[in-house]
């Protein structure tokens, strides 16, 4: 942690990104049927999991 | 940000998560078996077995399922047809007569039998007297806490809140993280700042599906009312010409198999998947009302309703629904997490778990909150030390 301070593209950047990947998942599965679409929608809603998962193995 | 704004948005952060986090809480631990109610409810399911037929077996005729459950139930009302296309189940819905309906719409009792050979598997008893499932019970918890209507929009109302609450969170999260990189929780300092950066860490990252799922919560709810407004305003409308027939009885009504096939005949691209009788409060007094859904992943989440003339078997209407019931269609597969086979299922599961705990972590810092003598110390450390970050106190 340093005591630079965070702009506000700093700040939203990550947030930015996950939530456009839930998006993509949300829809992808929602508009195509199996196979690759439903791929789409596991790997994109499975990022903000991962990100949870790494932010707390850094706690250990 | 202005500090006024700062704090007033730290204020309805507050207030709308205080009072709905109790009904979250519930809501989301109910909701986690209902995310496999499917799988749940065949394992629970104590019906006999489908029988196993080949492949392309057609389903037995309407007219014979509605022959057989008239047998079984001599001078009952027959009040609906569903046929399911995931299993090959017919279920038929009867009671006495639709005026013991319409007064108590628990007095209805159902048949299931088997699509390709017409077997009755199970029968339910009239007025839940075998007693509510499982998945009655988690499900009643989950959307109307056993208070029908006047449940439902309660919780319709508490879901609003949580939505302002993700907002609101939005709103304060940055003067958080002016110090802090994306995701860091602080664990060495005290358990506060560590629940703190949780609390924040985990409502981020998860930000999109909270909403999407707490949106389309709230348009579930409100399934009712907007059925009931429809019904009320284009559905009469469309059988005004027809005001004041009589319902046509037992013995006058043209065959349902037929009208099925009637609607089939003109909706080409759809599945037919219920029939309501006539002298339905949800349907109408002169006709069939067909319930079709198309073949495709979204189509198949859109249903058109027809009305066929009950004594003539002809086609009076393929009924276009308006926007709003298009909205709550399509927002159940959003709120279920139901369309995307296992793993969707077990990540709606898992997100979940995240939301209970940014619910949980939530309450944790409002308890745990610095008592007002500290925060107004604090206030004044952070006045003689202009350097300091901007960290509001009770935002939490």
């Amino acid at each position: 942690m340093s005591t630079v301070r965070r702009d506000l593209t700093q700040i939203w950047r990550w947030p930015i990104v996950l939530a456009t990947l839930i998006a993509v998942g949300l829809v992808s599965a929602l508009l195509g049927e199996g196979g690759v679409w439903w791929l789409l929608s596991w790997v994109s809603l499975c990022a903000p999991l991962a990100v949870i998962g790494i932010a707390i193995f850094r706690l250990r | 940000m202005t500090r006024t704004t700062l704090r007033r948005w730290s204020w309805v952060h507050k207030w709308t998560s205080v009072t709905c986090t109790a009904f979250l809480l519930l809501i989301c631990i109910t909701g986690l078996p209902l995310v496999f109610r499917d799988e749940l409810g065949v394992l629970l399911d104590d019906s006999l077995p489908y029988a196993s037929v080949p492949p392309e077996t057609p389903n037995v005729n309407l007219d014979r399922i509605a022959d057989i459950s008239r047998k079984m139930y001599p001078g009952e009302t027959i009040l609906y047809i569903f046929s399911d296309d995931d299993e090959p189940k017919i279920l038929v819905g009867m009671a006495k007569s639709w005026d013991e309906f319409k007064q108590n719409v628990q007095s209805q009792h159902v048949i299931k039998f088997d699509a390709h050979t017409a077997q009755v598997l199970k029968q339910s008893q009239p007025n839940r007297a075998e007693g509510r499932s499982f998945l009655d019970i988690v499900l009643a918890l989950h959307r109307d806490l056993f208070a029908g209507l006047p449940g439902e929009l309660f919780l319709a109302a508490m879901a609003l809140l949580f939505v302002i609450a993700i907002i609101s969170g939005v709103m304060v999260y940055a003067p958080f993280m002016r110090k802090t990189d994306f995701a860091t929780v602080r664990a060495d300092r005290s358990p506060r700042l560590k629940w703190l950066d949780l609390h924040n860490m985990l409502g981020v990252v998860t930000l999109a599906w909270m909403l999407v799922v707490g949106i389309t919560g709230i348009l579930n709810e409100l399934a009712k009312p907007l059925f009931a407004l429809w019904q009320q305003t284009d559905v009469v409308a469309m059988l005004a010409p027809m005001r004041g027939q009589p319902t046509p009885g037992t013995g006058e009504l043209s065959s349902p198999q037929a009208a099925v096939d009637t609607v089939k005949a003109a909706l080409p691209d759809m599945v037919s998947i219920s029939l309501v009788y006539p002298g339905s409060p949800f349907g109408s007094p002169y006709h069939y009302l067909i319930w079709s859904k198309g073949r495709e992943p979204l189509t198949s989440r859109l249903f058109s309703p027809a009305l066929v003339d009950a004594r003539s078997g002809k086609l009076t209407a393929i009924v276009r629904m308006p926007w709003y019931l298009r909205a709550v269609e399509v927002s159940r597969p959003l709120h279920f997490g139901d369309y995307g086979g296992m793993p969707l299922k077990i990540i709606w599961a898992l997100l979940d778990l995240v939301t209970i705990a940014v619910l949980g972590s939530g309450l944790y810092l409002w308890l745990a909150r610095p008592s007002p003598s500290w925060t107004s110390q604090a206030a004044a450390d952070l006045a003689s030390h202009p350097t300091s970050p901007g960290v509001p106190g009770g935002a939490a």
